[in-house]
């Protein structure tokens, strides 16, 4: 059960219903406890409402504008790529492949031979005629720069980690 | 000078790009940010962390302000949640919100005010006085209800609690307000005497 204060601060709030108020009025005007609890309230919540709000610092609403461009400028540069042109380039990329894979199941000739023939006449290429000297040293030249070059780009990656 | 825009108005204008209008924006609000901030943090230099952090937050997020509640309020909710974990980080000691029985509080944020200056001494520098020792969260659902123009549902909104809950807690808030003025004010007449 709710105390007398309770019961006028809710008048006060205008929290509680219309018969509830209509029976806190009543006893406002009759009952000389509830009359001087009410106009106590009353007089604590004008002061309560006339509270000072504190002043900021002067210079608060540069700050927040400043920490608000700081952060904007501090933004990495794949995270101000726009979304939309790399899913753009995306579908482009999707139907092309989407139209060369019709295009050419269109071509085919379904009808030219059947599996079994088509498996006998196929050959194997002749893998040792392209593996000479020379391309086997330029595979292994180009697998050791790109070595490096991961390498590298793993050490970078290692000490502005550590900077940071 | 502040602009006549609403809060909506200058969302719409700060979300196409205009940063002038965020600006206005915190100008609007900063003096009920930062009132609520120092309920919690107690000391200007924290208080000014907070609100500048809530600033912030809020212009990162304003996309995501669905606009079912007012601006005031929703950012009032981050207001909320940032004193909230900048006092748990600057590990102060402080209550929960359902924490009836703790203790009263803290450092008095008027000490700074000149304590003999007969014309301080009103009633409303008590009151201030007595609103600085209360706890954090019986001083901000105070200044929620009498300065924020927010209503208990919108209080309940901000603070992510039911409104009849608020309704309890600022009854006893408001308790508790009155008794610390009272003793405030007897604590003055006997050093008069």
């Amino acid at each position: 059960m709710s105390s007398i204060e309770e019961k006028l601060w809710d008048y006060i709030d205008g929290s509680c219903t219309p018969a509830e108020q209509e029976t806190i009025s009543l006893l406002i005007e009759q009952d000389e406890i509830y009359r001087a609890k009410y106009l106590e309230l009353l007089t604590l919540d004008s002061e309560f409402a006339a509270i000072e709000l504190d002043e900021p610092p002067m210079a608060l609403t540069y700050n927040v504008m400043e920490a608000i461009r700081a952060e904007h400028a501090q933004k990495p540069l794949k995270a101000t790529i726009n979304l939309g042109i790399i899913k753009g380039i995306s579908l482009f990329f999707v139907f092309t492949i989407v139209v060369l894979l019709i295009v050419s199941l269109a071509s085919i000739h379904w009808s030219a031979g059947s599996a079994g023939s088509l498996l006998a006449n196929f050959k194997l290429p002749d893998l040792a005629k392209y593996l000479s000297g020379p391309v086997i040293k330029g595979f292994l030249f180009f697998d050791m720069i790109l070595g490096l070059f991961l390498f590298d780009a793993y050490l970078r990656k290692r000490s502005i980690s550590k900077q940071s | 000078m502040q602009s006549k825009l609403s809060d909506i108005e200058l969302i719409d204008q700060t979300l196409a790009g205009d940063q002038s209008a965020y600006a206005d924006l915190v100008k609007r609000h900063q003096r009920f940010v930062f009132t609520l901030a120092l309920r919690f943090a107690k000391n200007r230099e924290d208080a000014e962390e907070i609100t500048q952090d809530c600033f912030v937050k809020a212009y990162r997020s304003l996309a995501l302000f669905q606009r079912q509640s007012k601006f005031s309020t929703w950012l009032y909710s981050i207001v909320y949640t940032t004193a909230m974990s900048s006092l748990r980080k600057k590990r102060v000691a402080t209550s929960s919100i359902d924490d009836e029985d703790n203790a009263i509080q803290i450092e008095d944020n008027t000490a700074s005010f000149d304590v003999n200056n007969a014309e301080n001494k009103s009633r409303s520098y008590y009151l201030n006085q007595a609103i600085g020792q209360l706890l954090p969260d019986d001083a901000a659902i105070i200044t929620l209800f009498y300065k924020g123009e927010q209503s208990l549902e919108e209080i309940a909104q901000a603070l992510g609690i039911e409104a009849n809950t608020v309704k309890v807690k600022l009854f006893r808030a408001r308790q508790r307000l009155k008794e610390r003025l009272e003793r405030n004010l007897k604590h003055e007449a006997k050093e008069l005497i």
